[in-house]
């Protein structure tokens, strides 16, 4: 009964385009106040979802980002088109970036994405093919 | 005793600045007057203070007639902190607690000295318990009444020990009842406050106890009286504690409790940021964060008559130059005190925040987001409530119509 959805709030990620990167996970996070959910939550999902969005627009060739909200948890989950992740050891190791010159100069690829979206989460899950990666990352709700 | 921060309808122009400082949205326009929703009220007075037109006061009672009726055999006055600051330099104490006597009191009793144990208390909770941090003060009643609402995940961060006003008025009435033998309602403890906050503090405490206040007195409404009665002459009396003194003062607490690692904060939005902090934990470090919603501590409440820089230029004056005219009280029995258990106190089951339900919190956000899908997002205000979503809340409420909103009246005309 607890792991019931109860709602899915979804955001369209378009490759390479970074005017609107930031606005989805800026929803989220402004939705999860609106509601009342404590702040430190807050912190952690607007995080992980801010480097999730910002991973599919300069890595993926574009996908879908959602909010899932459970009765005591907060799932985050992005599922892209491709072209995958070759080495996911790899990509989760501090530092590790394949980013482009001129989007370091954006001020993204200092490969930190990754790291902190696990470090951040109590459940973190990735699965990676050319077709596409799947990422889920769940944090619990504080008890108050 | 009903307190409540009341509202002259004749002075107010409905002009919206109230509402959009109100730090809880507590208040609405109705009709183009200004309407606090009391449940949500802090009592926190940035309407008070504001407000262009002062159309706020703080509800006054009728000071003199009050006090010819009442059935009180002994009526005893605490001073609050900031309230020398009120006066002139070179004014002396003697001469303020003599004239706050001659309003019709039998004695008076100073909070700097009630203040004074409640820092040591602060100390030895701080030393005592190490795995809550920061402590936060919970002195301020409009502060805890804001965490209570908008950060109910760090109610286990208060500190949980009574605040001056409390102590000083527990104090107060005991001696009373033992230098005149009398019982306990025969006897009326009226405070001096600085702020519509302490009103709140006494009629609707947040905690497991009884406040021995009887009566809050605004400040400012008898300050005249005060002003005028003040004489030149040479009397003694019981000066106040220093160290309690400083209480008045944001950062004086700390102080006088012996802390090093603390932070002051003061101001609403100041204290939203530094709670926004702890919440997100990076304030695990610090051991004490005094929160006072006024500008520069008590002496920046509404209910003050001179500028909260220039009272505390003036309490400072009152320390630095004070020489031997100072008097703790009770301290030497402080350690039986602290045993006792009489500084602590708990929550009441109601005090409680209401525990935060996943679903039903899914399912109002989604009705009142279909609301708010249909308000033009200006947050403009002409509706009587602060923002677009507020508005829309209010109708999800029943507590307002859709077509208060005049964009969208227009619209479908
Ligand atoms: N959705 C994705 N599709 C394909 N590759 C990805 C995806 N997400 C991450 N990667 C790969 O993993 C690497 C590490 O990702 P991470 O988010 O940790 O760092 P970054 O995005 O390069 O830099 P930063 O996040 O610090 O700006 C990326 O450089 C990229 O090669
Ligand atoms: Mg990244």
């Amino acid at each position: 009964m607890t792991d019931k959805l109860l709602i899915r709030y979804s955001y369209n990620i378009a490759a390479n385009d970074f005017i609107a990167a930031g606005k989805g996970s800026s929803s989220i996070k402004n939705t999860l106040k609106s509601m009342g959910i404590d702040a430190s939550t807050i912190r952690r999902i607007a995080i992980i979802s801010y480097e999730a969005e910002i991973n599919l627009v300069i890595h993926s060739y574009g996908g879908m980002l959602h909010c899932d909200l459970y009765e005591n948890k907060i799932d985050i989950i992005t599922e892209d088109k491709g072209p995958g992740i070759e080495n996911i050891d790899l990509a989760l190791t501090e530092g590790y970036s394949t980013a482009t010159e001129s989007v370091r100069e954006l001020g993204f690829g200092a490969g930190m994405g990754l790291p902190n979206m696990k470090k951040y989460s109590d459940d973190f899950d990735i699965a990676s093919s050319r077709e596409g990666t799947f990422i889920k990352i769940t944090v619990l709700l504080q008890e108050v | 005793m009903n307190f409540s921060i009341m509202l002259d309808k004749e002075k107010c122009k409905g002009c919206t600045n109230c509402m959009r400082r109100c730090p809880t949205q507590a208040i609405r326009l109705i009709d183009e007057k200004a309407f606090i929703n009391n449940s949500k009220c802090i009592h926190c007075g940035e309407c008070i203070k504001i407000c262009p037109y002062d159309a706020y006061t703080p509800e006054s009672i009728e000071w003199n007639e009050e006090m010819n009726y009442s059935p009180y055999k002994c009526k005893i006055a605490i001073i609050s902190t900031p309230t020398y600051g009120q006066f002139p330099k070179g004014t002396s104490i003697c001469n303020v607690q003599n004239s706050i006597k001659k309003l019709g009191f039998d004695f008076v009793y100073d909070a700097s000295w009630s203040a004074e144990l409640v820092s040591k208390a602060i100390n030895r909770k701080i030393n005592e318990v190490k795995d809550i941090r920061p402590f936060i003060s919970t002195n301020c009643p409009a502060t805890v009444r804001l965490i209570k609402s908008r950060y109910p995940s760090l109610m286990d961060n208060l500190i949980y020990i009574k605040e001056p006003m409390v102590i000083g008025a527990m104090l107060a009435r005991e001696r009373a009842k033992s230098i005149f033998n009398l019982k306990d309602e025969e006897i009326g403890v009226f405070y001096i406050s600085p702020c519509p906050a302490k009103l709140l503090a006494v009629t609707d405490p947040i905690g497991d106890y009884h406040s021995s206040v009887d009566w809050v007195i605004p400040l400012n409404t008898i300050f005249g009286d005060l002003y005028r009665e003040i004489k030149k002459d040479d009397i003694s009396c019981s000066y106040p504690a220093l160290n309690g003194l400083r209480w008045g003062v944001a950062g004086g607490q700390s102080e006088s409790a012996n802390l090093t690692n603390y932070i002051s904060v003061h101001g609403m939005e100041n204290i939203i940021h530094i709670l926004d902090e702890i919440e997100n934990g990076n304030l695990n470090n610090v051991d004490y964060v005094e929160a006072l919603a006024c500008v520069e501590g008590c002496v920046g409440g509404s209910f003050n008559v001179v500028n909260p820089y220039i009272a505390k230029n003036n309490i400072e004056y009152i320390i630095k130059n004070a020489g031997d005219n100072f008097n703790i009280e009770d301290l030497d029995k402080f350690d039986e005190m602290y045993d006792s258990g009489i500084f602590k106190f708990k929550l009441k089951a109601e005090d409680n925040p209401i525990k935060f339900n996943m679903k039903e919190a899914v399912i109002k956000n989604e009705k009142i987001m279909e609301i708010n899908a249909l308000l033009p997002g200006l947050d403009c205000g002409s509706c009587g409530a602060p923002t677009c979503y507020a508005h829309a809340e209010d109708v999800y409420n029943n507590q307002a119509e859709l077509y208060d909103c005049i964009v969208l009246r227009a619209k479908n005309k």
